[in-house]
């Protein structure tokens, strides 16, 4: 078939050329459409469900709404697990669907069930959906800001609340149309709100209560229609307006009529305008700003669509008042484009030093520049693959590419054609006719076909173990392995088609087949050093092993990493403070910790997100900030060469400046990614289940004081739960009898004093902003006021609050987490030195002979042990497979156990290169890493393959054992040194850029470069000894052959 | 051959160990948790610099005055004892009237006369106190029956009755001093109290202390609420700090003390306070100094190896 296939292609070169153009514009068309990001994507399958309960606490939000939302989801089909977050006026369901499930599906069925719960839910509180997006998805944060002298129409400055007023109304309606998008979060500002603050003792003078307030609002603001009548032929529409427009109107709304005398809302109360009772702010450089998100829709293009947000931005921009900006701060584009940018300059460079290369040792230009199309060709056809099979395209899945590999196929390809068609050329003495022509490019593909073919091979089958991850892991991994794979099958298929049909084509006149100086030069300087080797055989042998046996060792001493961290160029630092900080607390700390980091030169702009944003896809407290530390140009710093460690200790420095707070440094991506996999990531989580938060927390101290007594456990944390203070007004019933008064009614009072009660809307144009009734700020925080709170008794008058109700600070729970539809509470450990398997037996057995639980608790051990040991079971079951797969598929290549063990052994010296190429660049170890030791596998079984099938050839021709070798190993070398040239200085580039994206690629071409040469060194100077021993019939092997050799 | 079986084996077994190295890498690869910082429990060392940058300022334990309040609402009444109802002595007709609503009248000025019916005399019917008329109820050519002619009031001195909540009974006493606000007098009034009612209100369980009130201004106007605080103590402690010092800690009431290795939390016990100084009953003496502004940002130093960012 691939004979056919290969005649077929030089027969019809035309019809090939004429594919591969089609082909070639085919990837073109979906490069443009393939989705682009910097990392994949490991989010899963999951909705949120966040609803919104102000003013209620913890505990009231997992009675009253988390229990319900998760009671009405159980049993949905296909759900993997749920979990559940009760906080202050917060509850967040996340359900979990098995991969694979279709999102919007997953939506529908919730939704139905959603509508259900709702009815049992209090008045007013409504479940919603998170955005249909990934944990990738905010790739584009906007700040609106107004400048020193810009002032509203009113001639006031621009305050927070004016600048979310433009946010909610102005921008984000028109970024929220923008394809792509599927929600405009916003934090930071305060939500336009009239204030009527009663004042409690006025309030006592008319004898009127807070209910009074609202009603009187809801009586005196609304509009009604009232149908139409007819009048002289025409219809005239009734209408009668009712609505207030403004704070005028509200303190003219009459509240009672006393002894004849209209008491109004300006008597009892003072209107004006308000700010919210809010989860969340945003700061900016030190001051409070107001910060918008946009979310990108699942599966998007997040370079088109942050491209198109920025668009509109700028538009919009257009239409904002005088002195306003929305400012873009953080675009995820600027980041893919860069790591885009910096693949691509590694491609290019790497090609045109193939190009250099091949040019160098073919010494024949049109021989050289077709061998490097097939690099162009075969990318766009991994473009096209990406795109059918769904594979995301990302630093990871693109920037492991190694394209040496690639045209390897091809180089040797070419290489042979043109030795075949200069020999025949020069036999016959003339040029070759057609038939001849591609009667010899046929024969020349054929011949070395089978090499590249089982390199290729080797490079997939090496590739499978990494298919087979799982998890987090696989989502990472899965991408890259599939991208080396399709590229390598589009080189194979390009190098059985395209290029014996284009050395037909184009390699037509006289082809000089002359070794040029360099080639020259290594065969002259190869052939008594092949003579030594031979003759030292064994010595040559054993110091090959040792030397793997060293650098073996020397892998356990080096570091190891997940993958290379990208250097996104920013920073992102969480801030955590304790549990209980109040924003404002929160605020203030943020504001210094930003105006110390803007001292560093090289910062260009400092924003933050504290507590949580108005759609709660990351539900924080206010003790926690999200911040991220945007840098200018490396041209702009004062010092363009400094490095970022450096510029991280600075900034470190600086943050010790400010106690009170923690941090976690890290960058936007990588900080969105470690809270979506936080939680889980442990080594080992014991989850506790059961009713109580205090026999929950009683026995989570116990285990882990257990497991602290473990030998290996690190990090033993219990999930903090509790530490918000929380003031209980407690109803004293007695005292209720007394005045006979219900519970409901000290609540109410409580409620709409220090929470507020909405009395209804004020419109504006489009705009609808509430209208709240609530007591002073003054009278709110102060303990002893409201203490001393008038509760109206139903036979007239009042008595003070604490009257009635006792009141107690006292730390609370600070969030409730469930799961699966129970009170849970996480102890996580860590591992360190030990393995994991018996580590986790020996926790279980000291558990259970240590702590006993009440009945009705139950433990659950899960965490990434679990993970692990699934993947080292599929691991330690795939990776010997794959060995036999390979020895298996060199064994049916060479039909020889013997040939096949002679090529495989290759493998280990060749990697032994890329481990101390590692070493000495101070590269941890690490997947990319791993990866660039897959390529070597292949590299190293290609040269291999190419040798030994050399070697056999000779045999089979009837030389004899040493000269079969000696010229065996002659005539491969420059092939040989071809491949190694071409991968070595096509990564070279790679191993060198500094700009961003590279760490990610440089481990993978530095172990590539270190490994060919290594592996090189290994085919021209061990195997050939190593056949001589295998294959050696101990007669033939005498002294004076052994003379003749040395000579 | 036996040489190659022995070369392959260990080939063979390293080529099976790299690969079970690298691909342990993809199995081994996780977060590295951070590195916990070790934490001395109790104290919190900080530079000049981090004092400056929290904005932490220092009080030295002192002694003071705690002034221990009791706020509560009240009523403005006339006073009763100041006020005076005027009427004729002997009926007759009303023959001529000085005064109406609102004017002043001074002690012994003459309201109106009276022709006695009996003895025709026509008499003067005298103020008997400084005041003001709130009330008339003469004309000319009335008979005077037994009406009220006029009352007078004294308005230069008020009554404040204070509502008083069962639970605040026990601790108001005769002679304390009040400081009452109202919304239409910029200047708080002082008084104090020298009556408290023997009798409950049954309908809101609460029981009237009063207390005089100087009303030269005449601001004070009875009917009016007003908001009231009653000086409970104002005794003189030997230990006294601010309020915003304290902080909640597990329960524990502390404040942070500057001892030579840095802030040192303290719990103590807390006495008497009127909101903006409290008295230390133990654990803290007199000229230790302790961080007054800005003291939750050394609760949040202190916890934050604990907080963290669940889901």
């Amino acid at each position: 078939m691939i004979d056919k296939l290969i005649k077929l292609s030089i027969a019809r070169r035309w019809l090939v050329m004429f594919f591969v153009l089609v082909v070639g514009a085919l990837g073109i068309w979906n490069y443009q459409k393939l989705p682009i990001d910097a990392v994949p994507d490991i989010t899963n399958v999951q909705v949120q469900i966040n609803t919104g309960a102000p003013g209620y606490s913890p505990l009231e939000v997992e009675q009253r709404i988390t229990y319900l939302v998760e009671l009405a989801i159980t049993g949905l089909p296909y759900v993997e697990s749920t979990r559940s977050l009760s906080r202050y006026a917060l509850s967040q369901v996340t359900v979990v669907f098995e991969k694979g499930t279709d999102i919007y599906f997953a939506r529908n069925l919730i939704n139905e069930r959603l509508q259900q719960a709702k009815s049992d839910m209090p008045s007013g509180i409504e479940p919603v959906m998170g955005p249909v997006a990934t944990g990738l998805g905010e790739i584009f944060h906007y700040a609106v800001h107004a400048d020193e002298n810009a002032l509203q129409p009113n001639g006031e400055k621009y305050d927070a609340t004016a600048l979310r007023t433009l946010q909610d109304w102005v921008i984000r309606p028109q970024l929220r149309l923008v394809s792509g998008v599927t929600e405009i979060n916003t934090i930071g500002g305060f939500e336009k709100e009239f204030h009527i603050t009663p004042d409690p003792s006025r309030l006592l003078m008319y004898d009127l209560s807070f209910d009074d307030l609202v009603e009187a609002i809801e009586k005196n603001n609304a509009n009604v229609g009232a149908g139409y009548i007819e009048k002289n032929g025409e219809q005239y529409l009734i209408r009668a307006p009712g609505q207030v427009a403004d704070i005028a109107a509200i303190q003219q709304v009459i509240v009672a009529h006393k002894d004849g005398i209209p008491i109004t809302i300006a008597d009892v109360a003072d209107v004006g305008f308000g700010k919210q009772l809010r989860t969340g702010a945003a700061t900016r450089d030190g001051e409070e700003t107001v910060l918008g998100t946009a979310v990108m829709l699942l599966g998007g293009n997040s370079r088109s669509v942050s491209e198109a947000v920025s668009a509109k931005l700028v538009e919009i921009n257009k239409t904002l008042p005088k002195g306003i900006t929305a400012e873009p701060v953080y675009n995820r584009t600027v980041l893919v484009d860069k790591t885009i940018a910096t693949v691509q300059k590694n491609l290019l460079e790497g090609a045109v030093l193939v190009v250099v290369v091949l040019l160098v040792m073919l010494g024949n230009v049109r021989a050289a520049l077709l061998t490097a199309m097939v690099i162009p060709l075969s990318m766009l056809m991994l473009m096209t693959g990406m795109v059918q099979t769904k594979v995301s395209a990302n630093l990871m899945s693109l920037g492991a590419l190694d394209f040496g590999l690639i045209v390897d196929g091809a180089v040797i390809i070419v290489e042979n054609c043109i030795l075949r068609l200069a020999g025949r050329q020069h036999h016959l003495g003339r040029i070759l006719n057609l038939d001849e022509r591609f009667q010899t490019v046929f024969s020349a593909t054929r011949e070395v076909f089978t090499p590249s073919l089982i390199s290729v091979l080797v490079v997939i089958l090496v590739n499978l173990p990494i298919l087979a991850l799982t998890g987090v892991e696989g989502k990472m991994f899965t991408p890259m392995a599939m991208a080396v794979i399709i590229a390598l099958l589009s080189a194979l298929v390009l190098s059985l088609t395209f290029v014996p049909a284009a050395v037909a084509l184009l390699l037509s006149g006289h082809i000089e087949e002359k070794d040029n100086m360099i080639v020259r030069q290594s065969k002259r300087a190869y052939t008594p050093i092949l003579a030594w080797v031979l003759k030292f055989r064994l010595g040559v042998l054993t110091g090959a092993i040792l030397f793997i046996i060293a650098v073996g060792a020397l892998t356990t001493k080096m570091g190891t990493e997940f993958i290379p961290n990208l250097d996104e160029g920013d920073i992102a630092i969480q801030a955590l403070r304790i549990p209980g900080t109040s924003l404002t607390q929160s605020l203030d700390m943020q504001f210094k910790l930003e105006r110390a980091v803007l001292e560093i030169p090289e910062v260009k702009t400092y924003f933050s997100r504290v507590g949580t944003a108005e759609v709660a896809s990351d539900p924080m407290g206010p003790n926690i900030s999200d911040g991220y530390v945007m840098l200018k140009n490396r041209a702009d710093w004062p010092n363009p060469d400094k490095s970022k460690a450096q510029l991280l200790d600075e900034l470190q420095q600086k943050l010790a400046l400010i106690p009170g707070n923690a941090f976690e440094i890290s960058q936007p991506i990588q900080l969105r990614f470690n809270e979506l996999i936080s939680g889980v990531r442990s080594d080992l989580g014991i989850k506790i289940y059961g009713d109580d938060l205090d026999q929950l927390l009683t026995s989570g101290t116990e285990i882990a004081a257990v497991l602290n007594g473990i030998e290996g456990a690190e990090g033993v944390k219990v999930e903090q739960v509790s530490g918000l203070p929380i003031l209980s007004v407690e109803a004293n019933r007695p005292a209720l009898y007394r005045y006979g008064l219900n519970v409901a009614d000290v609540q109410d009072v409580l409620a709409a004093a220090t929470g507020g009660e909405e009395a209804g809307l004020v419109f504006e144009g489009d705009r609808r902003f509430t209208i709240v009734v609530r007591v002073a700020e003054k009278i709110r925080n102060d303990l002893r006021a409201l203490e001393r709170l008038p509760i109206p008794l139903p036979q007239g008058g009042y008595v003070p609050l604490n009257e009635v109700a006792t009141l107690t600070l006292a730390p609370g729970p600070n969030q409730i987490s469930r799961e699966n539809g129970k009170r849970r509470l996480v102890v996580s450990a860590n591992v360190r030195g030990r393995d994991l398997g018996g580590f986790v037996a020996d926790v279980q057995a000291q558990i259970e002979q240590q702590v006993t639980l009440p009945p009705g608790y139950w433990l659950e051990y899960g965490g990434t042990f679990e993970q692990l040991q699934s993947a080292t079971e599929r691991l330690s079951l795939l990776v010997p497979v794959t060995l036999v797969m390979i020895f298996a598929l060199l064994m049916m290549t060479f039909g020889s156990a013997k040939d096949a063990a002679l090529v495989f052994s290759g493998v280990p010296l060749a990697l032994t290169g890329g481990v101390i190429a590692l070493w000495l660049r101070d590269i941890p170890l690490s997947i990319t890493a791993g990866v660039g030791f897959i390529t070597l596998c292949g590299v190293s079984v290609l040269t291999g393959v190419m040798m030994v099938s050399a070697f056999r050839d000779r045999l089979k021709q009837g030389d004899d054992i040493n000269t079969s070798i000696q010229q065996g190993a002659i005539l491969r070398l420059r092939p040989i040194l071809m491949v190694a040239l071409v991968a070595a200085l096509g990564f070279l580039p790679m191993a060198l850029n500094t700009s961003t994206g590279a760490e990610v690629q440089r481990p993978l071409a530095t172990v590539v470069i270190g490994g060919i040469i290594s592996s090189t060194l290994l085919t021209l100077l061990v195997l050939p000894g190593l056949y001589l021993m295998a294959y050696r019939k101990p007669k033939s092997m005498t002294e004076n052959d052994e003379d003749q050799l040395a000579s | 051959m036996n040489l190659n079986d022995d070369i392959k084996k260990p080939i063979i077994k390293a080529i099976f160990y790299f690969t079970l190295c690298f691909t342990s890498t993809v199995a081994l690869a996780e977060n590295d948790s951070g590195v916990e910082e070790e934490h001395d429990e109790g104290h919190i060392e900080l530079t000049q610099e981090q004092i400056k940058h929290a904005g932490i300022s220092l009080s030295q334990v002192g002694s003071g005055n705690i002034r221990e309040t009791l706020p509560v609402y009240g009523v403005i009444k006339s006073n009763a004892e100041q006020v005076q109802s005027v009427s004729a002595r002997f009926e007759g007709v009303i023959r001529s009237v000085n005064k109406k609503i609102g004017d002043h009248v001074r002690k012994g000025e003459m309201l109106v006369t009276v022709e006695a019916n009996q003895s025709l005399k026509t008499y003067s019917v005298l103020s008997t106190l400084n005041g003001v008329i709130t009330q008339r109820n003469a004309n000319i050519g009335e008979q005077t029956t037994n009406k009220a002619l006029f009352v007078v009031e004294d308005f230069s001195t008020v009554w404040v009755d204070l509502s008083l909540f069962p639970k605040d009974v026990s601790k108001v006493k005769l002679g304390q001093s009040v400081r009452i606000k109202s919304a239409n007098n910029p200047t708080p009034g002082e008084g104090s109290i020298f009556y408290i009612a023997p009798l409950g209100n049954s309908n809101n369980q609460s029981t009237i202390a009063r207390v005089l009130l100087n009303n030269a201004d005449n601001l004070w106007k009875p009917g009016f609420f007003i908001n009231a605080e009653i000086i409970l103590s104002e005794t003189a402690a030997s230990t006294v700090i601010q309020s915003e010092a304290v902080q909640l800690v597990e329960g524990q009431t502390i404040i942070f003390v500057q001892g030579e290795e840095g802030f040192e939390p303290r719990a103590i016990t807390l006495g008497r306070t009127d909101g903006e100084s409290s008295e230390v009953l133990s654990g803290l003496n007199a000229g230790e100094t302790y961080v007054t502004k800005n003291s939750f940002v050394l609760k949040s130093e202190m916890g934050k190896e604990d907080a963290e960012h669940g889901h």
